[in-house]
């Protein structure tokens, strides 16, 4: 792993360990209502305040958190136009199927690839520590497997390309 | 030519075959009902019309009184608008059909109304056995002949008005409809060039990805006999003057450089055959990569919940303390239940069910709801759960 992006990881672990402490709390303005204050930011009492942790000027991941929930938005990098549309298309097919994930949102936050938002019912289901680790392997796996993507879908259109000449021989 | 072979178990291979028939020089349709109708025991009638892309045209006819004879014949577009259509065929076509095993396939003129061509076909002189499917395949690709001799026509025939300063003029060919492509005469070299033009921005960066590549390969050492292709984002200076309908792409302009030994022979044949599949050859391949894009970003999903699904399940069986709550110190480990306690749960919970009276007896609720419940064993939360 490169040294900055094992650094960049290791940051935002450290910060999701520290924000990772939710608890329940039912809604402030609505009568038996339990919902993600994150989402809402109606009461600002509840809120604390946005991380921006920033790789580069194309990777960045902003963690807002509140008393009951976590939203981590990620921008992943995207280097030129294939890199662009793979990650477009590999994000967009996760976040359709983000009942999977569970953690997952469906639609971004704006400005940014990819979101989740975890909530303290999530927190008392699964291990935070393994939760944690699930982010950070993801946002690994997802930089592997668009650099993969990339490389097949050149290798294939090389192997096509010499198919295609191998008529004229 | 093989699209993604490499990437495929045999089973799928078999099937890709199939699909790329399109590409084969033999129409398909044309093959399978003529192929019936010379495998028929009993002589059939027909009378049948085939299309193909859109703008292809077989006619079939067949009698049972005249079982030898079967009539075929052919209407297809032309290449370029400036042949005139009331010539018909051209010698050099009419050549080449005749060229096709003459003892058994007659021209006959004129052709049939409608048609350009109408042969007579004679399956009586069609030996037994393998060759049968080899004669029948050959006169099942006559609109590939008869289309790759518009070309070869075409290429041989350079007259003094098609220049023009010195330069050939581009001659514009439409094999599929709305993928015009254009042809330049030089004294070298003729010239192919294709403007390239996608519905999707998908597909045009996947597409020019591909161009890359193919001009990769094409400039390397191991492929010096190829001809050499470029692609550019805009028009070459040979479409000069061309129209901007034809002229305005999203997939830039790919063109082959086609050399005097790639069109000598039997060479000449298959380079006119690539040229004119060269659109649906592209359009293929982008659709196979969007496909194995899908294929994989699924196979993908499956490892990255499986990870998921095994950090919620490791929880199983355990009750920790919350970090920050000192109440409680020790780790409680609640050991799984095996069948055999799970069936004896299961039992007794049915007896207890079954304990439901028929009869409604007053005030019998409150007395079954407080002794008659099955108590909850295990939670999954840490903690009781305040309503």
């Amino acid at each position: 792993m490169a040294n900055s992006l094992r650094l960049y990881l290791t940051c935002i672990r450290n910060t999701l360990e520290a924000a990772m402490c939710l608890q329940n709390f039912p809604c402030q303005e609505v009568e038996r209502h339990n919902k993600p204050e994150v989402e809402l930011k109606t009461s600002p009492e509840l809120l604390l305040k946005p991380i921006l942790i920033c790789r580069n000027e194309a990777e960045k991941c902003l963690i807002e958190t509140s008393i009951n929930s976590l939203r981590i938005s990620l921008k992943v990098k995207q280097a030129d136009e294939l890199e662009n549309i793979l990650t477009k298309k590999f994000l967009r097919f996760l976040s359709m199927r983000a009942e999977a994930f569970q953690v997952l949102r469906r639609k971004p936050v704006q400005g940014y690839d990819i979101s989740f938002l975890i909530t303290n019912y999530h927190c008392e289901e699964m291990q935070k520590h393994k939760l944690i680790d699930f982010i950070v392997q993801f946002m690994e796996d997802i930089d592997k497997e668009i650099s993969e993507l990339k490389m097949s879908v050149n290798t294939r259109g090389r192997l096509v390309a010499a198919e295609f000449l191998k008529q004229f021989v | 030519m093989s699209q993604n072979f490499h990437f495929l178990t045999e089973r799928e291979r078999e099937r890709e075959r199939e699909r790329m028939a399109c590409f084969d020089r033999a129409s398909p349709a044309l093959k399978e009902t003529l192929l019936k109708i010379y495998r028929a025991e009993k002589p059939i009638e027909m009378d049948q019309r085939l299309f193909e892309f859109g703008a292809v045209e077989y006619h079939i006819k067949s009698s049972a009184s005249d079982p030898q004879y079967v009539y075929l014949s052919i209407s297809t577009p032309l290449l370029s608008q400036e042949v005139s259509l009331a010539r018909g065929i051209s010698q050099g076509t009419a050549q080449t059909i005749k060229g096709i095993h003459s003892d058994m396939v007659e021209l006959i003129e004129p052709a049939a109304e409608g048609y350009q061509l109408t042969l007579r076909l004679d399956f009586y002189k069609i030996p037994q056995g393998k060759e049968s499917s080899k004669i029948i395949t050959e006169i099942a690709s006559i609109q590939a002949a008869i289309l790759s001799c518009q070309l070869k026509d075409m290429l041989t025939n350079v007259t003094s008005q098609d220049t023009s300063q010195g330069m050939y003029k581009p001659i514009k060919l439409v094999y599929h409809p709305r993928e015009p492509f254009f042809v330049v005469r030089q004294p070298e070299k003729t010239t192919a060039v294709f403007p390239m033009r996608f519905q999707e921005k998908t597909d045009v960066i996947i597409a020019t990805a591909f161009f890359q590549e193919l001009m990769d390969v094409g400039s390397s050492e191991a492929w010096v006999k190829v001809p050499l292709c470029a692609w550019s984002p805009i028009p070459p200076p040979e479409l000069r003057g061309e129209q901007m309908e034809d002229l305005s792409t999203n997939g830039g302009f790919i063109s082959f450089d086609i050399l005097p030994r790639h069109v000598k022979g039997k060479r000449l044949d298959k380079t006119v055959w690539n040229l004119l599949n060269f659109y649906a050859f592209v359009k293929y391949h982008v659709k196979c990569t969007r496909g194995f894009i899908q294929r994989r970003m699924r196979k993908r999903l499956d490892n990255l919940v499986k990870v998921l699904h095994v950090a919620s399940s490791e929880e199983d069986g355990y009750a920790i303390d919350p970090q920050g709550c000192g109440c409680i110190k020790s780790i409680i480990s609640v050991p799984k239940p095996n069948n055999t306690v799970r069936r004896r749960c299961r039992n007794f919970t049915r007896k207890i069910k079954r304990m439901r009276c028929p009869i409604k007896i007053q005030g019998f609720r409150r007395f079954r709801r407080r002794w008659l419940t099955v108590p909850k064993f295990s939670s999954p939360f840490k903690y009781t759960k305040l309503d």
